[in-house]
């Protein structure tokens, strides 16, 4: 069974429709990159998989069991949400790293205040071992304005990880960073790849999106416009729109 | 003669204390109160608030502490402030009402200078919207207002002087009361001493505030 579902998922803000009937699966330990032009409504699609969104239409399915069905108002309470959410984690493409808190902290935090119970020294130690993962064991007690943002976004990635997700989504994760940095990243995300963590990118990364994912949608004007390996979209493509876009990029 | 004039400015400074210490006591919450209230997504609600925002910093405090001291017995015929500290009572409304739309503006910058993403990263780590305001949004938002409270703080200091046109004998008033009573100036001068005293101990709480909070960006 697949460990995400996503069918006819509709989004619209006022008359524009952003997204129109978004349907695709993704199977437990498989890293799926979406591609496509700014404003085809990437971005949208992971905001309403986080809940940061409310899709006018669809359903969401984790494991075969329904976590968002538009038609079903009643399961919209905000505790609900809450714990639904917690299905997906996701990594901002501004990191969004709390700037009171320490990298380690940023880590733990959320962990923290959802296991109350917990010796917090156990939990620090996981947060430890996350940060060593990303390669910043040594910067775990330093401040987001004290690190590169190669370095913010790796620790953002540590707290994304921290609470266990079963899909951890990232929303353009080196748009903002420079080449240099973009590298330091990558590499982290590829080695989660290798781990089989199940992921979603939202990339403009289109070799690093080859290379690294089991299954590639590219999107155009709120729809699916084409979905397969990565051998089906960047090398057989079968739609114009999909080869004009690529051939932009290969130039 | 000097410790005449020295005590008597200094039970003028206690009035102004007074009328500080109580100001702030009620407008710095009022003021959140109406920076909610200016933020409503209710838009009639959000209108009303910005409305007496606008006319509250748009005439003089001065104005404000007449009409709300002399305007009840004046135009109700009813003067409800004729009680032993009435003056003062009447004082501190309408410092408070006055102090809280200056301070309702500041949160609000503060409020909405957090960027959305700060919450939205607490959202999605599955926090509760009281979590996230206070271990996400509010020291942000403090850091942010620190300045600029500062200002109107100090500002504060110095407008407690304006209590006398109700005939509250504070610093300024109490200086003054030797030119008539010994045809001598420089008490009034004096008063500056006060008013110096007082800021600079705000200045130095302000400062060790900010370097307390300067730990992060």
């Amino acid at each position: 069974m697949s460990i995400l579902e996503v069918c006819n998922l509709e989004k619209h803000f006022g008359d524009v429709e952003v997204l129109k009937n978004i349907s695709f699966s993704l199977e437990k330990g498989e890293a799926l990159s979406i591609i496509g032009s700014s404003g085809s409504g990437k971005t949208t699609l992971l905001r309403c998989l986080n809940f940061l969104e409310t899709p006018n239409g669809g359903r969401i399915l984790i494991n075969g069991n329904p976590i968002f069905d538009a038609a079903d108002h009643a399961s919209r309470s905000d505790e609900e949400i809450r714990k639904k959410r917690l299905h997906f984690g996701l990594v901002f493409q501004s990191f969004n790293l709390f700037p009171q808190y320490t990298a380690l902290d940023n880590v733990t935090l959320a962990v923290k205040l959802q296991n109350k119970g917990r010796p917090v020294s156990e939990i620090n130690a996981e947060g430890m071992a996350l940060l060593e993962r990303m390669g910043l064991a040594d910067r775990a007690g330093h401040y987001p304005h004290q690190l590169s943002g190669g370095q913010q976004q790796r620790v953002a990635i540590a707290r994304a990880l921290a609470l266990s997700p079963d899909i951890l989504c990232f929303d353009e994760p080196t748009s903002a960073l420079d080449p240099e940095l973009t590298g330091e990243v990558l590499k982290v995300i590829r080695a989660l790849a290798e781990q089989e963590t199940t992921m979603i990118i939202v990339t403009h990364e289109m070799s690093f999106a080859r290379d690294v994912s089991d299954k590639v949608i590219f999107m155009d004007e709120g729809v699916i416009v084409e979905q397969g390996t990565p051998e089906d979209v960047f090398v057989n493509p079968s739609s114009e729109r999909t080869r004009q876009f690529l051939s932009r990029y290969g130039e | 003669m000097f410790w005449t004039v020295t005590l008597s400015l200094f039970r003028g400074m206690g009035e102004a204390l007074e009328i500080f210490c109580l100001t702030l006591l009620f407008s710095l919450p009022l003021g959140l109160v109406i920076a909610f209230g200016s933020m409503s997504r209710f838009k009639p609600l959000a209108k009303l608030v910005n409305l007496i925002i606008w006319v509250i910093r748009g005439t003089p405090l001065m104005l404000q502490l007449l009409i709300i001291f002399y305007g009840p017995g004046l135009w109700m015929e009813n003067n409800i402030w004729a009680f032993s500290s009435g003056r003062m009572v009447a004082c501190i409304v309408a410092f408070v009402i006055n102090y809280a739309c200056y301070f309702s503006v500041i949160y609000r910058g503060g409020i909405e200078g957090v960027s959305r993403g700060q919450r939205e990263a607490g959202q999605v780590l599955g926090m509760t919207k009281s979590q996230i305001f206070f271990k996400v949004t509010l020291l942000q938002m403090v850091k942010r207002i620190v300045p600029p409270m500062s200002n109107e703080i100090i500002t504060l200091v110095k407008d407690t002087s304006l209590a006398r046109v109700i005939a509250i004998t504070e610093i300024i008033k109490a200086g003054e009361n030797f030119i008539k009573s010994d045809g001598i100036i420089w008490p009034l001068f004096y008063t500056a001493v006060y008013y110096l005293i007082m800021v600079g101990l705000l200045t130095i709480l302000f400062n060790a505030i900010e370097r307390k909070l300067s730990y992060f960006r």
